[in-house]
Protein backbone atom coordinates (compact mmCIF):
# COMPACT_ATOMS: atom_id res chain seq x y z
CA UNK A 1 0.00 0.00 0.00
CA UNK A 2 1.75 3.12 -1.18
CA UNK A 3 0.52 6.50 -0.18
CA UNK A 4 0.97 8.27 -3.51
CA UNK A 5 -2.31 9.86 -4.43
CA UNK A 6 -3.39 8.69 -7.88
CA UNK A 7 -6.77 10.37 -8.00
CA UNK A 8 -7.41 13.67 -6.23
CA UNK A 9 -10.92 15.08 -6.08
CA UNK A 10 -11.21 18.77 -5.18
CA UNK A 11 -14.48 20.49 -4.32
CA UNK A 12 -16.61 18.33 -6.60
CA UNK A 13 -20.23 19.44 -7.03
CA UNK A 14 -22.82 17.66 -9.14
CA UNK A 15 -26.25 18.85 -10.12
CA UNK A 16 -29.07 17.01 -11.86
CA UNK A 17 -31.00 19.97 -13.23
CA UNK A 18 -31.69 21.84 -9.95
CA UNK A 19 -30.95 18.95 -7.61
CA UNK A 20 -27.62 19.29 -5.85
CA UNK A 21 -26.57 15.64 -5.64
CA UNK A 22 -22.92 15.90 -4.62
CA UNK A 23 -21.82 18.84 -2.48
CA UNK A 24 -18.26 20.06 -2.50
CA UNK A 25 -16.41 16.77 -2.01
CA UNK A 26 -12.64 16.82 -1.53
CA UNK A 27 -10.90 13.49 -1.18
CA UNK A 28 -7.74 11.77 -2.42
CA UNK A 29 -7.29 8.13 -3.39
CA UNK A 30 -3.89 6.50 -2.76
CA UNK A 31 -2.43 4.26 -5.42
CA UNK A 32 -2.91 0.48 -5.17
CA UNK A 33 -5.47 0.54 -2.41
CA UNK A 34 -9.15 -0.21 -2.05
CA UNK A 35 -11.32 2.70 -1.05
CA UNK A 36 -14.95 2.16 -0.19
CA UNK A 37 -17.77 4.67 -0.33
CA UNK A 38 -20.63 3.92 2.03
CA UNK A 39 -23.77 5.77 2.96
CA UNK A 40 -27.56 5.50 2.96
CA UNK A 41 -29.54 5.34 -0.30
CA UNK A 42 -29.67 8.59 -2.24
CA UNK A 43 -26.52 9.96 -0.61
CA UNK A 44 -24.85 10.61 -3.96
CA UNK A 45 -22.27 7.86 -3.70
CA UNK A 46 -23.05 6.36 -7.11
CA UNK A 47 -23.23 9.80 -8.68
CA UNK A 48 -19.84 10.61 -7.20
CA UNK A 49 -18.37 7.40 -8.59
CA UNK A 50 -19.91 8.04 -12.00
CA UNK A 51 -18.13 11.39 -12.13
CA UNK A 52 -14.76 9.73 -11.88
CA UNK A 53 -15.05 8.32 -15.40
CA UNK A 54 -17.47 11.01 -16.56
CA UNK A 55 -20.20 8.54 -17.36
CA UNK A 56 -22.57 10.82 -15.39
CA UNK A 57 -22.68 12.86 -18.61
CA UNK A 58 -25.03 10.24 -20.05
CA UNK A 59 -27.80 11.59 -17.82
CA UNK A 60 -29.39 14.59 -19.56
CA UNK A 61 -29.16 17.71 -17.40
CA UNK A 62 -26.27 16.47 -15.23
CA UNK A 63 -23.53 19.00 -14.51
CA UNK A 64 -20.33 18.74 -12.49
CA UNK A 65 -17.96 21.43 -11.23
CA UNK A 66 -14.67 21.19 -9.37
CA UNK A 67 -11.56 19.20 -10.07
CA UNK A 68 -10.73 15.52 -10.44
CA UNK A 69 -6.99 15.22 -10.98
CA UNK A 70 -5.65 12.09 -12.66
CA UNK A 71 -2.01 12.09 -13.75
CA UNK A 72 -1.78 15.86 -13.36
CA UNK A 73 -4.82 16.68 -15.47
CA UNK A 74 -8.29 17.78 -14.46
CA UNK A 75 -10.44 15.13 -16.13
CA UNK A 76 -13.56 17.27 -15.85
CA UNK A 77 -11.93 19.74 -18.22
CA UNK A 78 -13.62 19.94 -21.60
CA UNK A 79 -10.30 19.30 -23.32
CA UNK A 80 -10.14 15.79 -21.86
CA UNK A 81 -11.75 13.27 -24.18
CA UNK A 82 -14.08 11.03 -22.13
CA UNK A 83 -13.28 8.14 -24.49
CA UNK A 84 -9.57 8.42 -23.63
CA UNK A 85 -10.37 8.85 -19.95
CA UNK A 86 -12.51 5.72 -19.77
CA UNK A 87 -9.61 3.68 -21.07
CA UNK A 88 -7.65 4.83 -18.01
CA UNK A 89 -10.48 4.38 -15.51
CA UNK A 90 -12.42 1.13 -15.80
CA UNK A 91 -15.85 0.49 -14.37
CA UNK A 92 -17.82 -2.48 -13.09
CA UNK A 93 -21.54 -2.04 -12.64
CA UNK A 94 -24.13 -3.07 -10.11
CA UNK A 95 -25.72 -5.68 -12.35
CA UNK A 96 -23.46 -7.96 -14.40
CA UNK A 97 -23.69 -6.65 -17.96
CA UNK A 98 -21.67 -8.74 -20.41
CA UNK A 99 -22.55 -7.98 -24.02
CA UNK A 100 -25.30 -10.46 -24.83
CA UNK A 101 -24.37 -11.15 -28.45
CA UNK A 102 -20.70 -11.81 -27.67
CA UNK A 103 -18.75 -14.86 -26.59
CA UNK A 104 -16.82 -14.92 -23.33
CA UNK A 105 -13.61 -14.31 -25.24
CA UNK A 106 -15.07 -11.43 -27.26
CA UNK A 107 -16.41 -9.85 -24.10
CA UNK A 108 -12.96 -9.77 -22.54
CA UNK A 109 -11.17 -8.49 -25.62
CA UNK A 110 -13.74 -5.93 -26.76
CA UNK A 111 -11.97 -3.06 -24.98
CA UNK A 112 -8.72 -3.82 -26.79
CA UNK A 113 -10.47 -4.39 -30.10
CA UNK A 114 -12.10 -0.97 -29.70
CA UNK A 115 -8.58 0.42 -29.53
CA UNK A 116 -7.85 -1.18 -32.88
CA UNK A 117 -5.85 -4.20 -31.72
CA UNK A 118 -6.51 -7.12 -34.07
CA UNK A 119 -3.63 -9.54 -33.42
CA UNK A 120 -5.45 -12.76 -32.44
CA UNK A 121 -2.68 -14.36 -30.39
CA UNK A 122 -2.04 -11.13 -28.49
CA UNK A 123 -5.76 -10.78 -27.72
CA UNK A 124 -5.93 -14.42 -26.62
CA UNK A 125 -2.93 -13.91 -24.39
CA UNK A 126 -4.44 -10.84 -22.71
CA UNK A 127 -7.81 -12.58 -22.38
CA UNK A 128 -6.18 -15.47 -20.52
CA UNK A 129 -4.25 -13.11 -18.24
CA UNK A 130 -7.33 -11.08 -17.41
CA UNK A 131 -9.56 -14.08 -16.88
CA UNK A 132 -6.91 -15.46 -14.54
CA UNK A 133 -6.75 -12.15 -12.68
CA UNK A 134 -10.53 -12.25 -12.42
CA UNK A 135 -10.31 -15.83 -11.05
CA UNK A 136 -12.50 -17.07 -13.87
CA UNK A 137 -10.04 -18.78 -16.21
CA UNK A 138 -10.38 -22.30 -14.81
CA UNK A 139 -14.16 -22.13 -15.01
CA UNK A 140 -14.39 -20.89 -18.60
CA UNK A 141 -11.21 -22.01 -20.38
CA UNK A 142 -13.06 -24.82 -22.17
CA UNK A 143 -15.96 -22.69 -23.33
CA UNK A 144 -14.45 -19.39 -24.36
CA UNK A 145 -16.65 -19.28 -27.44
CA UNK A 146 -19.91 -19.67 -25.54
CA UNK A 147 -22.00 -16.62 -24.87
CA UNK A 148 -21.00 -14.46 -21.92
CA UNK A 149 -24.61 -14.43 -20.80
CA UNK A 150 -24.61 -18.23 -20.48
CA UNK A 151 -22.57 -17.93 -17.26
CA UNK A 152 -23.99 -17.66 -13.74
CA UNK A 153 -24.48 -14.21 -12.21
CA UNK A 154 -21.27 -14.34 -10.17
CA UNK A 155 -19.28 -15.59 -13.15
CA UNK A 156 -20.78 -12.87 -15.33
CA UNK A 157 -19.69 -10.25 -12.83
CA UNK A 158 -16.14 -11.64 -12.81
CA UNK A 159 -16.27 -11.65 -16.61
CA UNK A 160 -17.16 -7.96 -16.45
CA UNK A 161 -14.21 -7.38 -14.15
CA UNK A 162 -11.93 -9.21 -16.60
CA UNK A 163 -13.37 -7.09 -19.40
CA UNK A 164 -12.56 -3.92 -17.48
CA UNK A 165 -9.04 -5.15 -16.65
CA UNK A 166 -8.21 -5.96 -20.26
CA UNK A 167 -7.42 -2.36 -21.14
CA UNK A 168 -5.17 -2.24 -18.07
CA UNK A 169 -6.63 0.86 -16.38
CA UNK A 170 -4.75 2.14 -13.35
CA UNK A 171 -8.05 2.87 -11.60
CA UNK A 172 -11.05 0.55 -11.37
CA UNK A 173 -14.45 1.83 -10.26
CA UNK A 174 -16.99 -0.59 -8.87
CA UNK A 175 -20.59 0.42 -8.32
CA UNK A 176 -22.04 -2.03 -5.79
CA UNK A 177 -20.47 -4.97 -7.63
CA UNK A 178 -21.91 -7.64 -5.32
CA UNK A 179 -25.40 -6.31 -4.64
CA UNK A 180 -26.97 -8.56 -7.28
CA UNK A 181 -25.06 -11.65 -6.19
CA UNK A 182 -25.49 -14.37 -3.59
CA UNK A 183 -23.11 -14.49 -0.56
CA UNK A 184 -20.76 -17.10 -2.05
CA UNK A 185 -20.38 -15.26 -5.35
CA UNK A 186 -19.94 -12.02 -3.37
CA UNK A 187 -17.18 -13.56 -1.27
CA UNK A 188 -15.35 -14.58 -4.45
CA UNK A 189 -15.56 -11.03 -5.78
CA UNK A 190 -14.28 -9.67 -2.46
CA UNK A 191 -11.29 -12.02 -2.54
CA UNK A 192 -10.68 -10.96 -6.09
CA UNK A 193 -10.74 -7.27 -5.15
CA UNK A 194 -8.11 -7.85 -2.49
CA UNK A 195 -5.95 -9.46 -5.18
CA UNK A 196 -6.59 -6.64 -7.61
CA UNK A 197 -5.26 -3.93 -5.33
CA UNK A 198 -1.75 -5.29 -5.87
CA UNK A 199 -1.92 -3.83 -9.36
CA UNK A 200 -4.87 -1.47 -9.48
CA UNK A 201 -6.47 1.26 -7.47
CA UNK A 202 -10.02 0.17 -6.67
CA UNK A 203 -12.79 2.54 -5.65
CA UNK A 204 -15.93 0.69 -4.66
CA UNK A 205 -19.40 1.90 -3.75
CA UNK A 206 -21.13 -0.50 -1.42
CA UNK A 207 -24.31 -0.80 0.53
CA UNK A 208 -22.72 -3.35 2.72
CA UNK A 209 -20.74 -1.89 5.62
CA UNK A 210 -19.26 -5.25 6.59
CA UNK A 211 -17.92 -5.53 3.07
CA UNK A 212 -16.26 -2.14 3.34
CA UNK A 213 -14.80 -3.07 6.71
CA UNK A 214 -13.49 -6.38 5.34
CA UNK A 215 -11.82 -5.25 2.15
CA UNK A 216 -11.30 -1.49 2.08
CA UNK A 217 -8.15 0.29 3.21
CA UNK A 218 -9.97 3.61 3.19
CA UNK A 219 -13.62 4.40 3.66
CA UNK A 220 -15.65 7.51 2.91
CA UNK A 221 -19.03 8.03 4.48
CA UNK A 222 -21.55 10.08 2.49
CA UNK A 223 -24.89 11.50 3.60
CA UNK A 224 -27.14 13.49 1.27
CA UNK A 225 -24.28 14.52 -0.99
CA UNK A 226 -21.94 15.55 1.82
CA UNK A 227 -18.75 13.73 2.71
CA UNK A 228 -19.13 13.25 6.44
CA UNK A 229 -15.91 11.43 7.09
CA UNK A 230 -13.03 9.91 5.16
CA UNK A 231 -10.14 7.95 6.55
CA UNK A 232 -8.58 4.57 7.17
CA UNK A 233 -11.28 1.92 7.39
CA UNK A 234 -9.86 0.79 10.69
CA UNK A 235 -10.48 4.25 12.12
CA UNK A 236 -13.88 4.76 10.54
CA UNK A 237 -15.27 1.47 11.77
CA UNK A 238 -13.72 1.37 15.20
CA UNK A 239 -13.19 4.96 16.16
CA UNK A 240 -15.30 7.33 14.04
CA UNK A 241 -14.77 11.02 14.67
CA UNK A 242 -18.25 12.10 13.66
CA UNK A 243 -21.42 11.29 15.56
CA UNK A 244 -23.31 10.61 12.27
CA UNK A 245 -20.75 8.05 11.19
CA UNK A 246 -21.00 6.28 14.49
CA UNK A 247 -24.80 6.29 14.31
CA UNK A 248 -24.68 4.84 10.80
CA UNK A 249 -22.16 2.09 11.40
CA UNK A 250 -23.85 1.04 14.59
CA UNK A 251 -27.16 0.85 12.75
CA UNK A 252 -28.93 3.70 14.53
CA UNK A 253 -29.55 5.56 11.31
CA UNK A 254 -29.72 4.93 7.58
CA UNK B 1 -54.01 -0.94 9.80
CA UNK B 2 -55.23 -3.29 12.49
CA UNK B 3 -58.76 -1.94 12.01
CA UNK B 4 -58.53 -2.65 8.30
CA UNK B 5 -57.64 -6.24 8.93
CA UNK B 6 -60.49 -6.55 11.38
CA UNK B 7 -62.89 -5.10 8.86
CA UNK B 8 -61.70 -7.46 6.17
CA UNK B 9 -61.99 -10.40 8.49
CA UNK B 10 -65.43 -9.21 9.50
CA UNK B 11 -66.65 -8.91 5.93
CA UNK B 12 -65.26 -12.32 5.16
CA UNK B 13 -66.93 -13.93 8.08
CA UNK B 14 -70.33 -12.40 7.30
CA UNK B 15 -70.05 -13.66 3.75
CA UNK B 16 -69.24 -17.08 5.02
CA UNK B 17 -72.10 -16.99 7.51
CA UNK B 18 -74.55 -16.66 4.66
CA UNK B 19 -74.99 -20.00 3.03
CA UNK B 20 -72.65 -20.35 0.04
CA UNK B 21 -75.06 -22.52 -1.85
CA UNK B 22 -77.56 -19.66 -1.78
CA UNK B 23 -75.39 -17.77 -4.25
CA UNK B 24 -76.69 -19.45 -7.33
CA UNK B 25 -74.81 -18.80 -10.56
CA UNK B 26 -75.79 -19.91 -14.03
CA UNK B 27 -72.56 -21.88 -14.39
CA UNK B 28 -70.11 -23.13 -11.82
CA UNK B 29 -66.69 -21.50 -11.88
CA UNK B 30 -65.17 -24.53 -13.52
CA UNK B 31 -67.83 -24.43 -16.22
CA UNK B 32 -67.22 -20.72 -16.75
CA UNK B 33 -63.54 -21.42 -17.36
CA UNK B 34 -64.40 -24.17 -19.77
CA UNK B 35 -66.85 -21.91 -21.58
CA UNK B 36 -64.23 -19.18 -21.95
CA UNK B 37 -61.72 -21.74 -23.14
CA UNK B 38 -63.96 -23.06 -25.90
CA UNK B 39 -65.03 -19.55 -26.91
CA UNK B 40 -61.41 -18.45 -27.34
CA UNK B 41 -60.57 -21.65 -29.14
CA UNK B 42 -63.44 -21.08 -31.55
CA UNK B 43 -62.49 -17.46 -32.29
CA UNK B 44 -58.83 -18.35 -32.70
CA UNK B 45 -59.68 -21.22 -35.04
CA UNK B 46 -61.73 -18.83 -37.16
CA UNK B 47 -58.54 -17.02 -38.16
CA UNK B 48 -56.96 -20.25 -39.34
CA UNK B 49 -60.16 -21.29 -41.11
CA UNK B 50 -60.21 -17.90 -42.84
CA UNK B 51 -56.63 -18.39 -44.05
CA UNK B 52 -57.31 -21.91 -45.30
CA UNK B 53 -60.54 -20.70 -46.92
CA UNK B 54 -58.68 -18.02 -48.83
CA UNK B 55 -56.13 -20.50 -50.09
CA UNK B 56 -58.92 -22.86 -51.13
CA UNK B 57 -60.76 -20.09 -52.94
CA UNK B 58 -57.60 -19.02 -54.79
CA UNK B 59 -56.82 -22.61 -55.72
CA UNK B 60 -60.36 -23.20 -56.90
CA UNK B 61 -60.54 -20.15 -59.14
CA UNK B 62 -57.09 -20.70 -60.61
CA UNK B 63 -57.79 -24.36 -61.27
CA UNK B 64 -58.37 -23.99 -65.02
CA UNK B 65 -55.12 -22.02 -65.42
CA UNK B 66 -53.23 -24.59 -63.37
CA UNK B 67 -54.62 -27.36 -65.58
CA UNK B 68 -53.72 -25.41 -68.71
CA UNK B 69 -50.20 -24.24 -67.82
CA UNK B 70 -49.08 -26.29 -64.84
CA UNK B 71 -45.96 -25.32 -62.89
CA UNK B 72 -44.43 -23.93 -66.08
CA UNK B 73 -46.71 -20.90 -65.59
CA UNK B 74 -44.19 -19.41 -63.16
CA UNK B 75 -41.27 -19.99 -65.53
CA UNK B 76 -42.80 -18.66 -68.73
CA UNK B 77 -42.49 -14.97 -69.50
CA UNK B 78 -45.00 -14.84 -72.33
CA UNK B 79 -48.10 -12.86 -71.27
CA UNK B 80 -50.46 -12.42 -74.17
CA UNK B 81 -54.14 -12.12 -73.22
CA UNK B 82 -55.21 -11.71 -76.86
CA UNK B 83 -53.92 -15.17 -77.73
CA UNK B 84 -54.87 -16.59 -74.31
CA UNK B 85 -51.23 -17.34 -73.56
CA UNK B 86 -50.19 -16.70 -70.02
CA UNK B 87 -46.93 -16.93 -68.08
CA UNK B 88 -46.10 -15.15 -64.83
CA UNK B 89 -42.30 -15.00 -64.88
CA UNK B 90 -42.15 -11.32 -65.82
CA UNK B 91 -44.41 -10.40 -62.90
CA UNK B 92 -42.52 -12.61 -60.52
CA UNK B 93 -39.36 -10.86 -61.66
CA UNK B 94 -40.92 -7.40 -61.25
CA UNK B 95 -42.18 -8.15 -57.75
CA UNK B 96 -38.93 -9.62 -56.50
CA UNK B 97 -36.70 -6.96 -58.04
CA UNK B 98 -38.73 -3.96 -56.90
CA UNK B 99 -39.10 -5.37 -53.38
CA UNK B 100 -35.44 -6.30 -53.08
CA UNK B 101 -34.36 -2.88 -54.27
CA UNK B 102 -36.84 -1.22 -51.93
CA UNK B 103 -35.43 -3.19 -48.97
CA UNK B 104 -31.90 -2.34 -50.03
CA UNK B 105 -32.81 1.35 -49.84
CA UNK B 106 -35.19 1.23 -46.88
CA UNK B 107 -33.41 -1.08 -44.42
CA UNK B 108 -30.24 0.99 -43.85
CA UNK B 109 -32.29 4.17 -43.98
CA UNK B 110 -34.83 2.96 -41.42
CA UNK B 111 -32.28 1.53 -39.02
CA UNK B 112 -30.26 4.76 -39.19
CA UNK B 113 -33.36 6.84 -38.56
CA UNK B 114 -34.33 4.62 -35.62
CA UNK B 115 -30.85 4.90 -34.07
CA UNK B 116 -30.78 8.64 -34.71
CA UNK B 117 -34.16 9.23 -33.07
CA UNK B 118 -33.47 6.96 -30.09
CA UNK B 119 -29.85 7.71 -29.35
CA UNK B 120 -28.81 11.05 -30.79
CA UNK B 121 -31.82 13.36 -30.65
CA UNK B 122 -33.04 14.83 -27.35
CA UNK B 123 -36.13 12.94 -26.18
CA UNK B 124 -38.70 15.60 -27.05
CA UNK B 125 -37.36 16.33 -30.50
CA UNK B 126 -37.06 12.60 -31.11
CA UNK B 127 -40.75 12.11 -30.34
CA UNK B 128 -41.68 14.89 -32.74
CA UNK B 129 -39.55 13.51 -35.54
CA UNK B 130 -40.83 9.98 -35.04
CA UNK B 131 -44.37 11.35 -35.24
CA UNK B 132 -43.56 12.74 -38.68
CA UNK B 133 -41.96 9.49 -39.78
CA UNK B 134 -44.99 7.52 -38.63
CA UNK B 135 -47.29 9.90 -40.47
CA UNK B 136 -45.74 8.69 -43.72
CA UNK B 137 -47.38 5.35 -42.99
CA UNK B 138 -50.77 7.05 -42.90
CA UNK B 139 -50.48 8.48 -46.42
CA UNK B 140 -52.82 6.52 -48.71
CA UNK B 141 -51.18 4.40 -51.35
CA UNK B 142 -52.93 6.25 -54.16
CA UNK B 143 -51.48 9.57 -52.97
CA UNK B 144 -48.03 8.04 -53.12
CA UNK B 145 -48.90 6.97 -56.68
CA UNK B 146 -49.89 10.51 -57.65
CA UNK B 147 -46.75 11.91 -56.08
CA UNK B 148 -44.78 9.30 -57.98
CA UNK B 149 -46.30 10.27 -61.31
CA UNK B 150 -46.05 14.03 -60.88
CA UNK B 151 -42.85 14.42 -58.89
CA UNK B 152 -40.75 11.31 -58.46
CA UNK B 153 -41.07 10.13 -62.08
CA UNK B 154 -39.78 13.40 -63.58
CA UNK B 155 -37.14 13.58 -60.84
CA UNK B 156 -35.85 10.11 -61.68
CA UNK B 157 -35.90 10.94 -65.36
CA UNK B 158 -34.23 14.35 -65.21
CA UNK B 159 -31.91 14.14 -62.20
CA UNK B 160 -31.30 10.60 -60.98
CA UNK B 161 -30.93 8.90 -64.36
CA UNK B 162 -28.29 11.27 -65.76
CA UNK B 163 -26.39 11.01 -62.47
CA UNK B 164 -26.47 7.21 -62.37
CA UNK B 165 -25.64 6.95 -66.06
CA UNK B 166 -22.62 9.22 -65.87
CA UNK B 167 -21.23 7.51 -62.75
CA UNK B 168 -22.29 3.88 -63.05
CA UNK B 169 -23.24 3.73 -66.72
CA UNK B 170 -20.91 0.80 -67.33
CA UNK B 171 -23.26 -1.46 -65.35
CA UNK B 172 -26.12 -3.02 -67.33
CA UNK B 173 -28.39 -1.94 -64.46
CA UNK B 174 -28.07 1.69 -65.47
CA UNK B 175 -28.28 1.50 -69.23
CA UNK B 176 -31.08 2.29 -71.64
CA UNK B 177 -33.60 5.08 -71.88
CA UNK B 178 -35.52 6.33 -68.86
CA UNK B 179 -39.11 7.52 -69.12
CA UNK B 180 -39.41 8.30 -65.44
CA UNK B 181 -41.67 5.35 -64.88
CA UNK B 182 -40.16 1.95 -64.27
CA UNK B 183 -38.47 -0.34 -61.78
CA UNK B 184 -36.33 2.34 -60.12
CA UNK B 185 -39.20 4.75 -59.53
CA UNK B 186 -41.41 1.96 -58.17
CA UNK B 187 -38.66 0.78 -55.85
CA UNK B 188 -38.07 4.26 -54.47
CA UNK B 189 -41.78 4.70 -53.80
CA UNK B 190 -41.89 1.31 -52.11
CA UNK B 191 -38.83 2.17 -50.02
CA UNK B 192 -40.49 5.37 -48.80
CA UNK B 193 -43.71 3.54 -48.02
CA UNK B 194 -42.08 0.82 -45.92
CA UNK B 195 -39.59 3.08 -44.12
CA UNK B 196 -42.01 4.14 -41.33
CA UNK B 197 -42.98 0.52 -40.64
CA UNK B 198 -39.39 -0.64 -40.35
CA UNK B 199 -38.36 2.46 -38.42
CA UNK B 200 -40.98 2.11 -35.72
CA UNK B 201 -40.32 -1.60 -35.23
CA UNK B 202 -36.57 -0.97 -35.08
CA UNK B 203 -37.11 1.80 -32.54
CA UNK B 204 -39.08 -0.56 -30.31
CA UNK B 205 -36.40 -3.22 -30.68
CA UNK B 206 -33.60 -0.78 -29.84
CA UNK B 207 -35.54 0.52 -26.85
CA UNK B 208 -35.40 -2.92 -25.24
CA UNK B 209 -31.61 -2.74 -24.91
CA UNK B 210 -30.97 -1.95 -21.23
CA UNK B 211 -29.22 1.31 -20.41
CA UNK B 212 -26.61 -0.67 -18.51
CA UNK B 213 -25.44 -2.32 -21.75
CA UNK B 214 -24.84 1.04 -23.36
CA UNK B 215 -22.99 2.26 -20.27
CA UNK B 216 -20.86 -0.89 -20.31
CA UNK B 217 -19.69 -0.03 -23.80
CA UNK B 218 -19.06 3.64 -22.98
CA UNK B 219 -17.21 2.75 -19.78
CA UNK B 220 -14.80 0.65 -21.86
CA UNK B 221 -13.86 3.68 -23.89
CA UNK B 222 -16.20 3.16 -26.82
CA UNK B 223 -17.16 6.21 -28.83
CA UNK B 224 -20.86 6.85 -29.29
CA UNK B 225 -20.75 5.24 -32.70
CA UNK B 226 -18.91 2.17 -31.40
CA UNK B 227 -21.39 1.92 -28.54
CA UNK B 228 -24.24 1.90 -31.06
CA UNK B 229 -22.49 -0.84 -33.00
CA UNK B 230 -21.52 -3.22 -30.21
CA UNK B 231 -24.14 -2.61 -27.53
CA UNK B 232 -27.16 -1.70 -29.62
CA UNK B 233 -27.17 -3.09 -33.17
CA UNK B 234 -25.31 -6.35 -32.54
CA UNK B 235 -27.56 -7.75 -29.83
CA UNK B 236 -30.69 -6.50 -31.61
CA UNK B 237 -29.87 -8.17 -34.92
CA UNK B 238 -32.75 -10.63 -34.94
CA UNK B 239 -35.26 -8.01 -33.89
CA UNK B 240 -34.07 -5.59 -36.55
CA UNK B 241 -34.27 -8.34 -39.17
CA UNK B 242 -37.82 -9.00 -38.05
CA UNK B 243 -38.65 -5.35 -38.71
CA UNK B 244 -37.08 -5.49 -42.15
CA UNK B 245 -39.02 -8.66 -43.00
CA UNK B 246 -42.30 -7.02 -42.07
CA UNK B 247 -41.37 -4.17 -44.39
CA UNK B 248 -40.54 -6.66 -47.11
CA UNK B 249 -43.91 -8.30 -46.69
CA UNK B 250 -45.56 -4.98 -47.25
CA UNK B 251 -43.40 -4.21 -50.27
CA UNK B 252 -44.20 -7.53 -51.96
CA UNK B 253 -47.93 -6.97 -51.80
CA UNK B 254 -48.10 -3.23 -52.34
CA UNK B 255 -50.32 -2.59 -55.35
CA UNK B 256 -51.74 0.82 -56.09
CA UNK B 257 -48.71 3.09 -55.96
CA UNK B 258 -46.60 0.56 -57.81
CA UNK B 259 -49.21 0.04 -60.51
CA UNK B 260 -49.20 3.80 -61.10
CA UNK B 261 -45.45 4.23 -61.58
CA UNK B 262 -44.02 0.96 -62.80
CA UNK B 263 -45.18 1.26 -66.40
CA UNK B 264 -47.01 -2.07 -66.54
CA UNK B 265 -45.05 -3.80 -69.21
CA UNK B 266 -44.51 -7.54 -68.72
CA UNK B 267 -40.86 -7.54 -69.70
CA UNK B 268 -37.69 -8.76 -68.08
CA UNK B 269 -34.70 -6.46 -68.54
CA UNK B 270 -31.49 -5.76 -66.71
CA UNK B 271 -32.05 -2.00 -66.80
CA UNK B 272 -33.62 -0.45 -63.71
CA UNK B 273 -34.89 2.40 -65.87
CA UNK B 274 -37.17 0.26 -68.00
CA UNK B 275 -40.84 -0.28 -67.22
CA UNK B 276 -41.96 -3.59 -65.73
CA UNK B 277 -44.95 -5.04 -63.91
CA UNK B 278 -45.44 -6.76 -60.57
CA UNK B 279 -47.80 -9.56 -59.67
CA UNK B 280 -50.00 -7.22 -57.68
CA UNK B 281 -49.99 -4.50 -60.31
CA UNK B 282 -51.03 -6.79 -63.16
CA UNK B 283 -53.98 -8.10 -61.19
CA UNK B 284 -55.08 -4.58 -60.36
CA UNK B 285 -54.67 -3.37 -63.93
CA UNK B 286 -56.20 -6.22 -65.87
CA UNK B 287 -58.82 -7.74 -63.65
CA UNK B 288 -61.59 -5.38 -64.71
CA UNK B 289 -60.91 -5.87 -68.40
CA UNK B 290 -60.34 -9.62 -68.41
CA UNK B 291 -62.92 -11.14 -70.71
CA UNK B 292 -61.81 -14.73 -71.13
CA UNK B 293 -62.24 -17.18 -68.27
CA UNK B 294 -58.69 -18.37 -68.70
CA UNK B 295 -57.40 -14.79 -68.31
CA UNK B 296 -59.29 -14.44 -65.03
CA UNK B 297 -58.09 -17.79 -63.86
CA UNK B 298 -54.51 -16.95 -64.79
CA UNK B 299 -54.75 -13.87 -62.62
CA UNK B 300 -56.01 -15.89 -59.69
CA UNK B 301 -53.03 -18.17 -60.32
CA UNK B 302 -50.78 -15.11 -60.06
CA UNK B 303 -52.50 -14.22 -56.78
CA UNK B 304 -51.77 -17.72 -55.55
CA UNK B 305 -48.14 -17.36 -56.59
CA UNK B 306 -47.87 -14.01 -54.83
CA UNK B 307 -49.25 -15.65 -51.71
CA UNK B 308 -46.64 -18.38 -52.05
CA UNK B 309 -43.81 -15.90 -52.63
CA UNK B 310 -44.64 -13.84 -49.54
CA UNK B 311 -44.90 -17.07 -47.57
CA UNK B 312 -41.51 -18.29 -48.77
CA UNK B 313 -39.79 -14.95 -48.26
CA UNK B 314 -41.18 -14.70 -44.75
CA UNK B 315 -40.16 -18.25 -43.85
CA UNK B 316 -36.73 -17.67 -45.29
CA UNK B 317 -36.21 -14.50 -43.26
CA UNK B 318 -37.50 -16.20 -40.14
CA UNK B 319 -35.07 -19.05 -40.73
CA UNK B 320 -32.21 -16.54 -40.83
CA UNK B 321 -33.33 -15.08 -37.54
CA UNK B 322 -33.68 -18.49 -35.91
CA UNK B 323 -30.33 -19.62 -37.15
CA UNK B 324 -28.71 -16.47 -35.84
CA UNK B 325 -30.42 -16.89 -32.48
CA UNK B 326 -29.43 -20.54 -32.19
CA UNK B 327 -25.87 -19.71 -33.12
CA UNK B 328 -25.88 -16.94 -30.54
CA UNK B 329 -27.06 -19.40 -27.88
CA UNK B 330 -24.08 -21.55 -28.73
Amino acid sequence: MSSDIILQVNNLNVWYEDFHAVKGITVGYPEKSISAIIGPSGCGKSTFLRCLNRIYEEVPGAKATGEIILEGKNILDKSVDPVELRRRIGMVFQKPNPFPAMSILDNVTIGLRLQGIKDKSYLMNIAEQCLRKAALWDEVKDKLHKLGTSLSGGQQQRLCIARALAVNPPVLLMDEPTSALDPIASAKIEDLMSELKKEFTVIVVTHNMQQAARIADYTSFFVLGDLIEHGLSSDIFTNPKQQKTEDYITGRFG
Amino acid sequence: MVRDIENIQHSFSTENDGNISKKQTFLTYGEQDKFAYYLLKLVASLVIILLLGMIAMLLNSSLSAIEEFGIGFALNDNWNPVEDEFGALAFLFGTLVTSALAILIAAPLSISVAVFINEILPTKLGKLISLFVEMIAAIPSIVFGLWGIFFLGPFVKDVLTPFLKSNFGFLPLFQGASFGIGILTASIILAIMITPTITSICREVLKTVPKIQKEAALALGATRFEMIKIALIKPSFSGLTGGVVLGLGRALGETMAVAMVIGNSPTITASLFSPAATMASVIANEYAEADSDLHLSAMCYIGLLLFLVTFIVNSFARAIVWKKQRKARG
